[in-house]
């Protein structure tokens, strides 16, 4: 490949990033809040609660996230008639599956939490969303910290799979750029925009890991 | 009990689930397939854009190519603005029938598992199955491919020409399926593999990108048409297409974008 057409690729590059990190962002935006619903939900003692949070998970995190895409944009309309756009769908399939991770995530910080914090709240007057709120979650998001910083970068590396159901991407800028030049220059470059995107997570998980470590 | 209880509630709920993917909507047997799109003022032209020189991305990430210029005509003579959709080839057909897209214009050779499909139109460009080699590969003649690994991309009618081709593909160690053909390009210059079972087309086009690199059997594995695909009862749409293709044969427009992308005319319209 020549100088100008690399330098056109880093533009192609670049666009194809946007689509990335929208993807990435929206993915959150709905995913962190439901996964702690979720978890809520699957602390309940009350069986018709948790039985079907649980089976939801199992589903979610025990079938590959590219036919879960493909099954939300494909299996919807042809089953049920419910037509969504490719990046609705998308955002739907990445979210519910995103969820489900985040949730055991979220669990896995809450049963961490001694029993003592929570009779402390009480002897303390604290209600039950005070409780909740300002004493339990707090500490939670800090223990949580390290395995939400590699989902966090999973998800970067995942929105990849989002080109199935047809939407230009990183991946899919990079692949066509390879079929049209056959060059590997576009998937090597391509794999470094991921890095640094990574990069960028890592480091601000670990500056948020300091912020957050006050009492050492 | 309570158990097997579970598991037969679950698998009912599966059931329900798959019966609910296999049942086909309701058709009303009539084909408003052309008035769909005139009424939407916009064609959706489903492709993988990464086959060159059909349709491929150009330097700045415009998407281009032979199949997209004769489109581009067809729709302005059509009067609806053409949309093009990059689509996974092996969601192809799904994305037809869940109207994400109208048509299938990418290098779409005829198949009869296709035809089972997709309405296709008649034929606009032959198109030959034939198996790049490395230049200096002792492979001569489809007979040295004995005991050899040929690579292809999956989902492609290459795949369907080796199954025909059974003296041929028995005689092979494997088939081995890659996404796409840049890739089993790749595959071959590392020796992952010994050939590439691809559209004649493409495999020209990589040729000259790459001089001196392949080389193409003499021999090839068969003869393929080239259609465009619709959905399945879409004819109405299907006619109209064509339609303007005999009347693009007719006034030398198609022999002008032909010259444009292939040096010559090569379609097959009549």
């Amino acid at each position: 490949m020549t100088q100008d057409q690399i330098n056109q690729l880093i533009i192609q590059l670049l666009n194809g990033s946007v689509m990335t990190l929208k993807i990435f962002f929206f993915t959150l935006v709905f995913a962190l809040p439901l996964g702690l619903l979720l978890t809520v939900g699957r602390m309940r003692k009350f069986i018709l609660v948790q039985y079907p949070i649980r089976i939801f998970l199992l589903v979610m995190r025990g079938t590959p996230l590219i036919l879960q895409l493909v099954a939300v944009f494909f299996l919807l309309p042809l089953g049920f008639g419910i037509h969504l756009d490719r990046f609705t769908a998308a955002i739907v399939a990445m979210s519910l599956n995103y969820a489900a991770y985040f949730a055991e995530i979220y669990r896995s910080g809450f049963e961490s939490m001694p029993k003592g914090q929570y009779e402390a709240a009480a002897v303390l007057g604290f209600t039950k969303s005070q409780r909740f709120f300002k004493i339990i979650l707090p500490q939670v998001i800090k223990k949580i910290i390290p395995p939400m910083g590699s989902e966090f970068m999973t998800l970067v590396k995942d929105t990849a799979l989002v080109s199935t159901i047809g939407i230009t991407e990183l991946y899919l800028v990079a692949k066509d750029t390879m079929s049209a030049k056959s060059s590997v220059i576009p998937i090597v470059a391509a794999g470094v925009f991921y890095l640094i995107m990574n990069g960028i997570v890592a480091q601000a998980f670990h500056m948020l890991e300091k912020k957050l470590s006050y009492y050492k | 009990m309570k158990r097997i209880g579970k598991v037969l509630s679950l698998l009912l709920m599966l059931s329900m689930v798959l019966s609910a993917c296999g049942s086909k909507s309701a058709s009303t047997g009539e084909d408003t397939s052309l008035k769909y799109i005139k009424d939407k003022g916009e064609l959706v032209l489903g492709l993988d854009a990464s086959f060159p020189p059909m349709g491929f991305k150009d330097d700045s990430g415009n998407i281009v190519g032979f199949d997209i210029d004769l489109a581009k005509e067809v729709c302005s003579r059509m009067g609806v603005t053409l949309k093009l959709q990059p689509v996974d080839w092996n969601n192809k057909e799904m994305e037809l029938t869940t109207k994400n897209i109208d048509l299938i214009w990418n290098g779409l050779s005829y198949s009869q598992d296709r035809n089972d499909k997709m309405t296709l139109s008649e034929s606009y460009m032959t198109n030959r199955q034939v198996m790049v080699v490395l230049k200096d590969s002792s492979i001569q003649t489809l007979a040295d491919l004995k005991g050899k690994t040929v690579s292809l991309q999956s989902g492609s009618t290459a795949s369907e020409a080796m199954d025909k081709n059974k003296e041929v593909k028995d005689s092979l160690k494997e088939v081995v399926k890659i996404d796409d053909n840049v890739k089993a390009m790749m595959d071959l210059q590392v020796n992952g593999s010994d050939a590439v079972a691809m559209d004649e087309v493409v495999a020209r086009y990589y040729s000259e990108q790459n001089q001196g690199k392949y080389r193409i059997l003499d021999e090839t594995l068969s003869d393929e048409q080239y259609v465009v695909g619709f959905r399945k009862g879409d004819q109405q749409l299907c006619d109209e297409v064509m339609k303007y293709l005999k009347e693009m044969k007719n006034d030398g427009k198609l022999a002008e974008i032909s010259t444009k992308w292939f040096g010559s005319d090569i379609t097959t319209i009549k």
